[in-house]
Parts: C-alpha cells; sequence; structure tokens
C-alpha cells in the first residue's frame, strides 16, 4: 500500500517539481517587480501613500446671503487645491447659492475670506460643477458613489479609481449627525458612511480625507466604518461652530473660524511641503477655534506623520528623470558613488537615477520623520548634478568656444585690412 | 557762434543725454532703434558762401533732428546704417570712390534694401556732386567707367560675407539678415505700413509691394536727376524710408535732414507747413497710440496703423515737395502771367 502510493508519489513528482519552480518563479517575479515600484513611491519624502491621482468634492451646502461665509469657506479651499495642483477636471465643486453675483453683493463678482479683501476668492478662473438648486443630498450621493444617469456630464462625474485619494470637504449648518441641504433637507452621517463604503466596495478611493466646518462637525464622521479614511470636524456634540471675521461692507461674516486657519496653514504649504497631516492637526487650539475640533484616524492605515498634507489637498506628481536623456555621462559609477541614500543601494539598474526634491519649506511646518537628504550638502539642485557631470564629460565643449572666438578675432581682422587698404590705396 | 565751442557743446549735450535715465526707458523701444555709439556726421558739402555757418547749420540740423537722436537712445543699429549712408555719400562727393564703395559694402551688410543706392552713389562717382539743379545738362560721364567701380564693389561685398560667415560659423546670418526683409517674416508693429498691410493682404502680393516697389523707382529718378546725382541720391533716401521693409525713425529723419543740404529748393517748395505739421501729428501719434494699444490695452492696431499712415503720409509729403522742388529749380523766376503746370 505504501509502496504503491510512494510509487505513484515518484511518478508525480517531476510535474510537481515543474509546478513549484514555475510558481517560484513567478512569485520571484511579480516581488522583484514589486520592489522598485514601491521604492519608486517610498523614495520621496518617504511618502507611503500609494495613490496616483487626488480628487475634490467641496460642498457648500447652505443658500441665502447670510451664509455668504459658507460660500467663502468652500471657494477657499478650492483655491487651495487648484494651486497646489489639483486640476478643475478634478475638482467637483457644489455651490448651493451665488453670492459673487448676488444683487446685495457690495463688489460684485468678488469673493472675499477677510475683512481687508486681500485675495479674491472668485477670480476669473473658476468652474462650479453644481450650483444653486443641483447641490441636493441625492446629488451628493449620486457624486460619491457614481451612480448617475448616463446623461449626466463628465464635468460633473467623480471618476475616481482605486489609486485616488479624495478630499471631502462639507460646510454648512449641522447638527448631531445631520447636515442641513438648501434649507429643505438634510443629510445624515449614516448616509455618508454608507456612500463610503459603496465607493470602497466598488474601489472608487485609495484613502480619503473627510473635513466639516458645522456645527458639531465630529459627529458626523462617527459612524463612518471603512478603511481608509481619515475625518475631522471643527467642533464636538453639542458645540457650536463660530464665524472668524464680519465684513462690515458686506454685512456678513466671511469666513469661519476651522476653515480660516485651515487656509491660513494651507497658505505656507506647497508642492513640495513636506509638512505632514499631523502638523495640520498639531494647529488645532480650542483657545483659536472656541470649539473642540476632532480628529478621527482609527480607521486611517498610516500613521498621521507619514501622511503628507500634499497627499489629499495637491495633485503632486513624483517625476523621475531618465539617464538615458544624458548619453554621454557615465551614469553608474559616478552616481553610485555620491547617492547615499539607502534605496540606492539594492537597485542595480540604471534606468532609475534617484533624485531626492529638497525640502524647501519653510521651517514652521517641517515633519518630524526624517527625510533622505543625504544628497542636499553636496548638490542642493539635482539638475545641476547633472549639469556638472556632462560638463565634466564633454571637453570638446570648451575647443568650440575657443573656435568661436579666433573664427571673430579672424573676420574682425579681415574687416579691418579691407577698411585700411582702402583707406592706403586713395 | 564759433563753431569750436558750439560743436563740442552739442556733442557733449548728446552724450549727457545718453547717460541720462532716458536711455534705459527708450532702449530697445522697436519703433525707434539705433545704436548708441555711431553718431555720423553728415555730408559736407555747399554751394554757397559762408561755408561754416552752412556747415554748422547742416550739423545741427542733423544732431538736433529728434528723429536721429531718439533712435541712438534706443540703441538700434540704424543708427550705424545712417552713418555708413552718409559716409559714402561723402565718400563720393569727395571723390574716393573706393572708400564709397567699400562703406555701400559695409551698409549693404547691414541694411539689404539700401543695396538700391549702388547705382546712383557709382553715378555720383563718375560725375560730379557740384549741384546742377538750376541749371540741368545731360549726363555727360562715361556710364562704363561705372563698371571697374561695380566690381569692385562686388568683390568687397564678396570679402565682407566671407568675414560674415566666419563669424557664425554658417551662412544662417543671411536669411536673417538679407533675405528678412525681402520676405518680412517677423510683422511686429513699426512706424513703416507694411506690417499691418500683410497681416490682411494675400501672400501673393508680397513680392510686388517688398521687392518690385523698391526697385522700381531708382531708374526713373537717376533718369530724371541725371544732372545732379547727389539730389537722386537723396530722394532715393526718401523713397526708401517711406516703403522700406521695417523701417525706423531715422530713415525720414536722415531724408529731412537731408533737405539742409540744397537750401536752393526751399522756395520752391509747395507746402513745407504742412509736411512739417504731418510730421509734428505723426511724430505726437505714434508713441502715443503704441501706448494705448499695447500698454494700456484701450486701443486697437487700428490706432497705430492710421498714425503709421499719418507718418507715411508726412514722409510722402516731404518726398513729392523735394521731387517737385527740385524740377522746379530749373525753371527759375518766372515772368508776370507765366504759370507753371505740370503735364
Amino acid at each position: 500500500m505504501a509502496s504503491s502510493l510512494l510509487a505513484s508519489w515518484l511518478r508525480l513528482y517531476p510535474t510537481v517539481q515543474v509546478f513549484a519552480t514555475w510558481t517560484g518563479i513567478t512569485c520571484a517575479q511579480v516581488n522583484s517587480q514589486d520592489i522598485p515600484a514601491r521604492q519608486f513611491f517610498e523614495r520621496h519624502g518617504g511618502s507611503t501613500s500609494g495613490h496616483t491621482n487626488n480628487w475634490a468634492v467641496l460642498v457648500c451646502a447652505s443658500r441665502y446671503w447670510f451664509n455668504y461665509r459658507h460660500m467663502a469657506n468652500a471657494l477657499g479651499m478650492y483655491r487651495t487645491v487648484k494651486r497646489l495642483g489639483i486640476p478643475d477636471s478634478n475638482i467637483i465643486l457644489m455651490l448651493a447659492d451665488d453670492v459673487a453675483c448676488n444683487p446685495r453683493n457690495k463688489v460684485p463678482g468678488c469673493v472675499y475670506a477677510d475683512q481687508a479683501r486681500s485675495l479674491d476668492l472668485y477670480g476669473d478662473n473658476i468652474e462650479v460643477d453644481y450650483r444653486g438648486y443641483e447641490v441636493t443630498v441625492e446629488n451628493f450621493l449620486r457624486v460619491l458613489t457614481g451612480r448617475m444617469d448616463p446623461s449626466v456630464p463628465r464635468s460633473k462625474r467623480l471618476l475616481t479609481d482605486d489609486r485616488s485619494n479624495i478630499f471631502v470637504y462639507m460646510t454648512g449648518h449641522g447638527g448631531n449627525e445631520f447636515l442641513k441641504f438648501q434649507d429643505n433637507e438634510e443629510i445624515s452621517a449614516f448616509d455618508i458612511a454608507d456612500a463610503f463604503e459603496q465607493m470602497w466596495q466598488k474601489k472608487r478611493y485609495n484613502e480619503i480625507f473627510f473635513m466639516i466646518d458645522t456645527c458639531q462637525a465630529n459627529t458626523m464622521y462617527s459612524k463612518f466604518y471603512s478603511p481608509n479614511i481619515l475625518a475631522t470636524g471643527s467642533s464636538d456634540i453639542h458645540e457650536n461652530s463660530y464665524s472668524h471675521e464680519n465684513d462690515y461692507d458686506i454685512g456678513v461674516a466671511v469666513i469661519d473660524k476651522f476653515t480660516h486657519y485651515i487656509l491660513q496653514f494651507m497658505e505656507g504649504i506647497n508642492k513640495t511641503s513636506q509638512a505632514s497631516m499631523q502638523d495640520l492637526f498639531n494647529i488645532y487650539d480650542y483657545k483659536k477655534f472656541d470649539s473642540n475640533a476632532g480628529v478621527r484616524s482609527d480607521l486611517f492605515g498610516r500613521p498621521l506623520t507619514h501622511a503628507l498634507v500634499t497627499d489629499f489637498f495637491g495633485g503632486v506628481a513624483q517625476a523621475e528623470v531618465l539617464k538615458s536623456s544624458l548619453p554621454e555621462v557615465r551614469a553608474e559609477a559616478d552616481f553610485e558613488s555620491w547617492d547615499t541614500s539607502p534605496s540606492s543601494a539594492t537597485h542595480t539598474d540604471d534606468y532609475i537615477v534617484p533624485l531626492v526634491l529638497p525640502d524647501i519649506t519653510d521651517t514652521g511646518n517641517s515633519s518630524t520623520e526624517p527625510v533622505p537628504d543625504n544628497n542636499e550638502s553636496l548638490f542642493p539642485e539635482p539638475h545641476l548634478m547633472d549639469l556638472f557631470v556632462s560638463a565634466r564629460a564633454a571637453p570638446g565643449s570648451l575647443r568650440g568656444a575657443m573656435a568661436g572666438t579666433a573664427r571673430s578675432w579672424a573676420s574682425t581682422l579681415i574687416v579691418l585690412a579691407l577698411v585700411a587698404w582702402v583707406c592706403a590705396k586713395r | 557762434m564759433d563753431f569750436s565751442v558750439a560743436f563740442p557743446a552739442l556733442v557733449a549735450g548728446r552724450l549727457a543725454l545718453a547717460y541720462s535715465p532716458l536711455s534705459d526707458w527708450l532702449k530697445d523701444d522697436h519703433l525707434l532703434s539705433s545704436p548708441l555709439t555711431s553718431y555720423s556726421r553728415c555730408a559736407v558739402r555747399s554751394v554757397l558762401p559762408g561755408q561754416y555757418t552752412l556747415v554748422l547749420m547742416l550739423k545741427t540740423r542733423y544732431l538736433l533732428n529728434p528723429y536721429i537722436w531718439l533712435p541712438t537712445l534706443a540703441l538700434s543699429t540704424s543708427s550705424f546704417e545712417n552713418t555708413l549712408c552718409v559716409l559714402s555719400l561723402l565718400f563720393a562727393c569727395q571723390g574716393r570712390p573706393s572708400a564709397s564703395v567699400l562703406t555701400l559694402a559695409l551698409l549693404t551688410q547691414l541694411s539689404m534694401p539700401l543695396v538700391l543706392l549702388l547705382l546712383p552713389i557709382l553715378l555720383l562717382i563718375v560725375t560730379s556732386p557740384v549741384s546742377c539743379l538750376a541749371s540741368p545738362r545731360p549726363f555727360l560721364a562715361d556710364i562704363r567707367k561705372t563698371l571697374p567701380l561695380l566690381a569692385e564693389f562686388i568683390a568687397y561685398s564678396v570679402v565682407l560675407s566671407l568675414a560674415a560667415t566666419l563669424v557664425c560659423g554658417n551662412r544662417l546670418w543671411v536669411t536673417q539678415s538679407w533675405i528678412a526683409p525681402l520676405v518680412l517674416p517677423d510683422l511686429t508693429p513699426n512706424p513703416g505700413l507694411w506690417w499691418y498691410f500683410f497681416t490682411e493682404m494675400f501672400d501673393h502680393f508680397r513680392p510686388f509691394f517688398l521687392m518690385v516697389h523698391l526697385l522700381i523707382y531708382v531708374v526713373p529718378m537717376c533718369i530724371k536727376f541725371q544732372h545732379d546725382m547727389l539730389y537722386a541720391c537723396f530722394l532715393l533716401l526718401g523713397v526708401f524710408a517711406t516703403f522700406k521693409a521695417y523701417p525706423t525713425l531715422s530713415e525720414p529723419g536722415l531724408f529731412l535732414s537731408m533737405t539742409a543740404l540744397f537750401p536752393e529748393t526751399f522756395a520752391y517748395l509747395h507746402w513745407p507747413i504742412v509736411t512739417a505739421l504731418l510730421h509734428l501729428h505723426a511724430s505726437l501719434l505714434l508713441p502715443l497710440f503704441h501706448s494705448l494699444w499695447l500698454v494700456q490695452g484701450t486701443g486697437n492696431a487700428n490706432f497705430f496703423y492710421a498714425s503709421t499712415l499719418v507718418f507715411g503720409m508726412a514722409n510722402g509729403a516731404a518726398l513729392l515737395d523735394a521731387i517737385w522742388a527740385g524740377l522746379r529749380i530749373a525753371l527759375g523766376e518766372l515772368k508776370d502771367g507765366c504759370e507753371v503746370i505740370q503735364e
């Protein structure tokens, strides 16, 4: 019995062995392909996000002139995400009312978020996707879940995929687990939570950052249950969120406290910033907001110190220079001696050159986690590095320059000789 | 007024103006265009007594002409062209043919349309610069004497082109420098007529307006003014000032300043006041409409084009008047009851 089993096993052994080696090879290939891709994402500022595109859904849910500040909140966020690189095609802006062209607006066509009117948030280049009565709970949920009529145009759709980071910002009048839309309907925290779960099931996001500025805002994110969601709200249960500044000419409050301080922080951020979400949440202060702003990060997969602000607010693309663009440069030998960041020692391929972007944010927002800045002291700008190498490698250019001066001297002498000859000829 | 005091004072004043902040403001203004250091002498020629006072008058008329010194403040190369043009005429008048031909070759290197001055300058070299406007006579000198000068000109041009090719390392300068005025690739607004014209007109007409239009004036002028070739040169300069492909302010400036060389024509000018006022109008409107169109944005191209039309009319009026006066001198004083009519 055992011998027959042994015999049959021995007969099957070669096929088993072939199968095992085949699986081993493919797994090894998958792993080896995975490594450069992961290294690419980890190389730049240590961001562990894994997203490839950014979207933003900015909702102002209340109408009427006295809710000017909610419109200004949403427009301030719009301007910020646009400035940091998210294009209009990736932003869904929903404004329930038009205060810029309201007859009561003293400065028509302009929306300001401060009394000094330093920055016009409306401007010339603005794209509002859902306006006026189109801002409804149904439309908002349809935008999130993507379940819409085929006739809805592309600009009104949230065309995200499983590598999209989405920034969802909502502002208006709210309460305990509800947000008022348009003065006649509400959306509840459960509705948003279920919408996010639908999005997760349909692989419509990589990570979501949910920010809400209403009264009792923290209740709105208390019901989420899908992974990879980071949420923040302006005030706790039984607390109000307050407006920040009034404009006495326009006659209404122009910005809310929570959004104002967030925007103030964001003004110090640019596309190359390495500031983390923890730095953003560190500005929360009861003395400034007059309310307990909250953060929910239990559903969020990464530590907050590793998540960059630009992972959600900006459309930052990572790019690397291919060495093949500089043909006469002896790439590998030179670069291995200069680049001392840990990831370079492992890779032997010469088509990827690690170019660490310099950290040029202001020092107040610097992240606590170590940025690989070994190259900065020697070569602060990556492209200068390449110029040095190519200049060193091409001695012929110096001869070319000398030939040029020789040629110009020669022609000058010819012209002067001609003039002298004619003058002497008489 | 002592010449030895006035002239240095003028030069000092001009240089002071050059180093003032005004030149920074005017620098690279494409309306003006001429470089700083070229400061040509005007042709010294006179047939009237009181030579030095006339010379002073000529010099001041050239140096104080705003059309001449504004382009130099704007650092354009058309001042060099003015210098070489006037030097060429000077050498031709002084009877130094090689020098004249060489400066003309240098001028052609800079500004190709001015090669059309070759014919009148060669004829000027061969004849005398003494003015015969009042007593015209047919062309006496031998045309065949111009042929060796023509060969000399071609030789100098070849040597200079070789020097230019040597400096550049290739022959691309030919298209940039010589072909450009014939083809008019760049329609940047300038005081001339063609930039607007060719945004509207079919390309079919480009060779006619750019090449033929300058060519057709040379031979008739030389024939009509064969008794005074310097006057023919002067009139052709006026033609070029009006119809050149990329004119600047210095060519009409040179033309207007050169009227000082022929004071005998002043009595016979039809409408000197009109010409002067047209020039005044144009010189006020050109920068105004340019700024209104391109700086402030409240005007449009038609404003500026209208002012260039006024400028062209001013040049044309001056040219026509000069032609009329040059021919009219020959008829002299009129007897009572007679009129001059043009057939």
